[in-house]
């Protein structure tokens, strides 16, 4: 597998045949089961990594795509409830001391549990390679299952996070609380306006499209106006044309669907019970 | 790299973490039971956090302070294993007391909630894992 890079620029000039193992959570997965047999290059331990979370003057919040999971949790403190929450459930203890975000994003999974809070929060990836800096919106990263717009020897070294709104968070539904894949997962942002009003809404859906989505229909149902039961009720019957779910082995459409209207409807709960029209009812 | 304090030169910096310590080293506490970072038989402590070791290539842990099972010192927590009847047919075991000790050493007192889930990454198929927990609970006392 030598030559090991050391600094960032070595990893720019390597063959870009090599994959790059970071965390290995499942790069070496694949391996084992006959996939991805050609070189390797272990960037696990670049010299001048990037610091795990560095916090911008300007209410941003930078994270090194290759600090393991956990180090990114522990850093974070109270900031990004969204993606601590979605850490919180991610495979498991073993694997967060040693997964990336880098890794999870580049793997491009539907079913990714970093990447929803990610979408919500506007994320701006920071890729480098032999052809220079680039940055691209995590939005426009991920092209399908397995398949991102990363050009050939580009990787990912940074995640930029703009100042987000008060209100984050990170639902999974799967067959088990650790080391199971997401049936379906949803992430959330909102703030409140006058009158309880929600604003600036974004949701995102893991495991109901070939990759990660906005829910568009959902949010405009929401956005400006007090969460009732009515206006929740809307964004779910909305919800459903926002993604395309399949049936496979972890579960049927129907189930994602249930479970994704269910994960909107709990995540609304709490805002629904602050909300002056909720208080006359 | 070392491991359990001894200075280590591994002959091959591809080969999995578990394989060099089982096969070149003699320390067949970790055990492969899944392969794939599912079940954590194979855990160890690398910088004292607890990673499974068959996703670490060697490489990767070049500069590194393993611990294994056998690096562990005997301690109130592996007596609480066998006192408790924590264990039955062992395989698993290694592995949640590498991964106990790591919570303890976080969680002096831990409450069930944070055992069950400083052990979330280790299975059991033959205890229910009710023995297990009471068993690092009675290490904490």
């Amino acid at each position: 597998m030598s030559p090991h890079p050391r600094t960032a620029a070595e990893v720019d000039r390597l063959d870009p045949a090599r994959a790059l193992l970071a965390g290995g959570t499942d790069l070496l997965v694949r391996r084992r089961a006959g996939h991805q047999g050609g070189p390797l290059a272990d960037v696990s331990r670049l010299r001048d990594a990037p610091a795990p979370v560095r916090r911008l003057s300007d209410g941003s919040i930078w994270l090194s795509a290759l600090a393991p999971l956990s180090v990114i949790d522990r850093e974070l403190g109270g900031k990004l409830p969204g993606l601590r929450a979605a850490i919180a459930c991610f495979a498991s203890g073993q694997i967060r001391n040693r997964a990336t975000l880098g890794g999870n994003l580049a793997n491009a999974s539907p079913a990714a549990d970093g990447v929803p809070p990610l979408v919500v929060a506007g994320a701006v990836l920071r890729l480098r390679g032999p052809a220079g800096r680039r940055e691209i919106p995590v939005t426009e990263f991920a092209t399908g299952p397995g398949r991102t717009r990363l050009a050939p020897g580009e990787w990912i070294e940074n995640i930029d996070v703009p100042p987000q709104p008060a209100h984050a968070g990170f639902r999974k539904i799967a067959g088990r609380r650790a080391l199971a894949i997401s049936i379906v997962s949803l992430a959330w942002t909102w703030d409140r306006g006058p009158g309880g009003a929600l604003t600036g809404v974004r949701l995102a859906a893991g495991a109901v499209a070939p990759v990660v989505v906005r829910c568009p229909g959902a949010e405009a149902a929401l956005e400006g106006r007090a969460p009732t039961p009515d206006v929740v009720a809307a964004a779910v019957a909305a919800l459903g044309h926002d993604i395309s779910p399949i049936s496979d082995l972890r579960a049927s459409a129907g189930y994602r669907r249930a479970a994704l209207a269910g994960a909107l409807t709990e995540a609304l709960t709490p805002a629904l019970t602050e909300a002056p029209a909720r208080r006359n009812t | 790299m070392k491991v359990n304090g001894v200075p280590v030169t591994p002959p091959d910096p591809d080969a999995r973490l578990l394989d060099y310590l089982r096969d070149d080293l003699g320390l067949i506490g970790a055990k492969e039971g899944c392969g794939m970072g599912e079940c954590g038989s194979c855990t160890v402590l690398m910088d004292g956090v607890p990673v499974c070791s068959c996703l670490v290539l060697v490489c990767q842990a070049e500069d590194a302070d393993v611990t294994t099972v056998e690096g562990l010192r005997r301690t109130a927590l592996q007596e609480a294993f066998v006192t408790g009847q924590a264990v039955q047919c062992g395989f698993c075991i290694a592995g949640m007391v590498v991964s106990a000790s790591a919570l303890l050493a976080e969680h002096p007192d831990p409450t069930d909630e944070q055992i069950r889930a400083g052990l979330e990454g280790n299975l059991c198929r033959c205890t229910g894992y009710g023995a297990i927990v009471r068993a690092v609970r009675e290490a904490a006392r």
